[in-house]
């Protein structure tokens, strides 16, 4: 079965959405006042628990701002960066055609890096002549510390048009110190959104027509802490009363905590059809009139949310698509409500949420719903078509994050799903455990169903090994071979992820010829423009291969290439651009740049750990080694070989490996022995000096200290550092080894 | 972390409704608060709990580990 959607993948409408605006709702000035210091800020900060009107108080100051709006609603799925990000330059590209599209298309190469596609929505954002406010609302749901990070990158790189909004229920991880004191945040917290008993009598008198005096506004007030969600859904409660007063006085007396309290008599007052309709609805969260009329059985529910709308603020209808929202707060205590009188409806309620959702191609909403109502097999069937689109759009670790959550027995019956998985965790890195068991999930299935296993699948899966040199180094050949078999008979999309891995895995067998062949067969398929991921690990083989054969200039034009595919691979974060960077830093170590080297071969070496050793790792490890013993850094160089030889041991590798490790003990002995024999590595900086003049006289380290007016750690930093480079380990061995060396000469003349 | 008991106290009675919120805890009012009960596996049950409370707009007033109490 061929498995392949070159559709972008699926986005949530009503993400983008914005609530609309009332015409009726209570009139902030203050807090428009507040938001508008913005004008001498960059970023506003909305923060307070649920039901403080901060999402009305953003909107409608966006709206008397006549500014641009590019407004996100974002939820529990948005933890992955080029979800998240993609959203943002969607909304972008809603406000003016063009403004997200390069964003897009920079945040769809695999293995990218997002400050790469951030700075190219930031310039084009830049390019918009008029003032454009990014919302990003229910921050809160955001904890992944990737995606802080890269709207932290993105916050101090704002162009002077553009201005962040960021509501949020909880103070966000971010680095907002700076912000802070540099004046370039604006913030608006629960005490200045707490309603003051004028707007609270707005509200309720004015708006809402409800006689009451100042006593009650007062009790209200007080009992409610000015809450505004509480005291909306008071303005319902008291509406639906024959003796408002009365009622608030009870209210007063009252211990129960007031949501639950107001959720509760609110729904007492509606009628029996509205009251069932909205403690079903709540499940839903968004929702559209047709969707309910599915869901709930019924054919009157524009009718119903039309009034609601209008008569209270119990619903609030987004602005695109006819979709609603219900009252957050509400909703939570009615869905408590519902599960009490009927347990089961609220799973039902989901599943046919679900599936009416698929019907109409909304995906990513058929698969929340999915979810919450564990109706498992809509989101395999969704993922089975959709995850070469997900993994290729960058989504991999959302469509982990689905997986992960379906039964075993699901995965073993639609091995699509294992195979993308596995892929998935090779994208995102460190998942070598749960590879294996995906993978391990095919193979069982091949050896007790041979013919269950289709082409598509067995193609993946040996290719994933191979490019994850797996089980061994000898395997991942036979496997990648397997795979080039497979794909190149199926004439299928999986043909240059099938060479590329199988080059790498040669590479590492040693086989260098075939290798290249591969790799070049893959660089030359016609497909090759819209396989990013698997053009860059060609060009990552071609590259190594190419300084084996001394051909410097050649490894370093592969080498820039698989970089620039991938953006700016310093930041990136994927096994792929792991391998881009010890491509780049084997070029360059070769060439002689070590620093430049060390700090390439150190970013691959990071992203390549992992809970058990690989081949890969172990690689950067002897890689990092070489250099760092060329730079003098004889310590780090012994600590990474003995790591990389444990390793090796436990791989049970031989090959070029064990080879390498050779010659970089070999180098690492030499480099020690030169050092003994007084020869240094390493000069010493002219601050070291300094300390190591004084060393050579009868002054203690404080003294020494005092003298060049440097801290004591300073000091014993510095002499730290001279004990490694003179390879001595006490200050009468470091003063001999200096005079021999002829370094105290050099030294300034005491003072 | 060991299996350990927390106590966790929030501002306002709950109704036995909402005790599916808090499952595995018990619950009980008192003048005004709610007491929520109830042994924590890990920092992230309790992480979860204290999640719970901030979704449901819960003014969260304390928690504390009652390490050497007997569990209810």
């Amino acid at each position: 079965m061929r498995s392949d959607s070159d559709l972008p993948p699926p986005i949530a409408e009503a993400k983008l959405a914005a609530p609309r605006l009332r015409a009726n709702a209570v009139s902030r000035p203050r807090l428009l006042d507040a938001l508008d210091g913005i004008d001498e800020a960059a970023v506003a900060l909305v923060a307070a628990p649920p039901g403080y009107g901060k999402t009305t108080a953003v909107r409608t100051w966006c709206a008397q701002r006549e500014a641009a709006v590019a407004w996100v609603t974002l939820d529990a799925t948005d933890n992955d960066p080029t979800r998240l990000w993609s959203y943002v330059a969607t909304a972008a590209d809603r406000v003016r055609n063009g403004l997200g599209r390069g964003a897009l298309q920079r945040l769809m190469l695999p293995g990218g890096s997002i400050e790469y596609a951030v700075d190219e929505l930031l310039n084009a954002l830049a390019t918009f002549d008029r003032e454009l406010i990014v919302v990003l609302d229910d921050l809160h749901e955001v904890t992944d510390s990737e995606c802080l990070s890269s709207i932290d990158y993105a916050l101090a790189r704002l162009p002077p048009s553009v201005r962040f909004a960021l509501i949020t229920r909880t103070d966000p991880a971010l680095e907002l110190a700076a912000l802070r004191a540099g004046g370039s945040l604006v913030e608006l917290r629960t005490d200045s959104l707490a309603f003051t008993t004028d707007e609270a009598r707005a509200l309720l008198v004015e708006h809402g027509e409800i006689e009451l005096g100042a006593d009650d506004i007062e009790t209200l007030c007080g009992r409610t802490g000015g809450w505004p969600a509480a005291l909306v859904l008071a303005s319902v409660w008291l509406r639906g009363v024959d003796d408002p007063q009365r009622a608030v006085s009870e209210f007063g007396g009252e211990h129960r905590f007031v949501a639950e309290y107001l959720s509760t008599v609110t729904l007492g007052t509606l009628a029996d059809g509205t009251r069932d309709f909205l403690l079903s609805a709540s499940v839903l969260g968004r929702f559209t009139a047709e969707l309910c009329d599915d869901v709930l059985d019924r054919s009157n529910s524009a009718s119903i949310l039309k009034n609601l709308e209008r008569s209270n603020l119990l619903v609030t209808r987004l602005e695109r698509g006819g979709w609603y929202r219900i009252h957050p707060l509400f909703a939570e205590f009615a869905r408590f409500r519902l599960a009490a009188e009927a347990p089961d409806s609220e799973r039902e309620i989901n599943r046919r949420a679900a599936r009416w959702c698929l019907e109409r191609g909304l995906l990513a909403e058929a698969v929340e719903h999915a979810l919450a109502g564990a109706e498992y097999e809509i989101v395999a069937d969704i993922l089975v078509e959709h995850h070469n689109a997900l993994i290729r759009a960058g989504r991999s670790r959302t469509l982990l994050r689905y997986i992960r959550v379906l039964p075993g027995s699901l995965i073993s019956e639609r091995l699509e799903l294992a195979v993308g998985a596995a892929v998935a965790t090779t994208v995102v890195g460190r998942g070598a455990l749960e590879r294996r068991r995906f993978l391990e999930l095919v193979r069982r299935a091949q050896a007790a169903e041979p013919g269950r296993v289709s082409r598509y699948v067995e193609t993946s899966a040996a290719a994933a090994r191979a490019m994850a040199i797996e089980p061994d180094v000898a395997g991942a050949v036979r496997e990648g071979r397997h795979a080039v078999t497979l794909a190149l008979a199926g004439e299928d999309e999986s043909v240059v992820f099938a060479l590329s891995a199988c080059a790498t895995a040669l590479y590492f067998a040693g086989d260098l010829e075939e290798a290249w062949a591969m790799a070049m067969q893959a660089v030359e398929h016609p497909d090759i423009e819209r396989r990013v991921a698997g053009h860059a690990m060609a060009r990552f083989a071609l590259a190594l291969v190419a300084l084996d054969r001394g051909q410097l200039d050649t490894a370093r034009i592969h080498a820039e290439t698989a970089k620039s595919l991938l953006g700016d691979i310093g930041s990136s974060r994927s096994w792929i651009g792991a391998e881009a960077s010890a491509a780049l830093g084997s070029v360059n170590a070769a060439e002689g740049n070590l620093v430049q080297a060390e700090h390439e071969l150190a970013h691959a070496e990071r992203l390549f750990q992992d809970e058990v050793a690989s081949v890969h790792h172990t690689w950067l490890l002897l890689l990092l080694a070489r250099v760092r013993c060329r730079r003098g850094r004889l310590d780090a160089a012994e600590s990474e070989l003995a790591s990389a030889r444990a390793a090796i041991r436990e791989l049970g590798e031989g090959g070029r490996l064990r080879a390498l490790a050779d010659d970089v003990e070999a180098e690492i002995v030499e480099a020690a022995a030169r050092a003994r024999s007084g020869e240094m590595l390493t000069p010493p900086s002219p601050a070291e000096l300094e300390v190591l003049r004084l060393l050579a006289t009868d002054l203690t380290a404080r003294e020494i200290a005092a003298q060049l007016y440097l801290s004591a750690n300073t000091v014993r930093s510095h002499t730290r550092a001279l004990y490694r480079k003179l390879g001595v380990s006490t200050r009468a061995d470091a003063v001999a080894r200096a005079a021999k060396l002829g370094l105290l000469e050099q030294a300034e003349s005491p003072m | 972390m060991p299996l350990c008991d927390y106590r966790v106290v929030v501002d306002g009675e709950l109704s036995d409704d909402i005790a599916p919120a808090f499952e595995g805890m018990s619950l009980r009012r008192e003048e005004g608060r709610t007491v929520l009960v109830g042994n924590m596996r890990d920092q992230a049950q309790l992480q979860g709990v204290l999640q719970r409370i901030s979704d449901l707009g819960l003014t969260l007033l304390s928690v504390s580990a009652l390490d050497d109490e007997p569990s209810f």
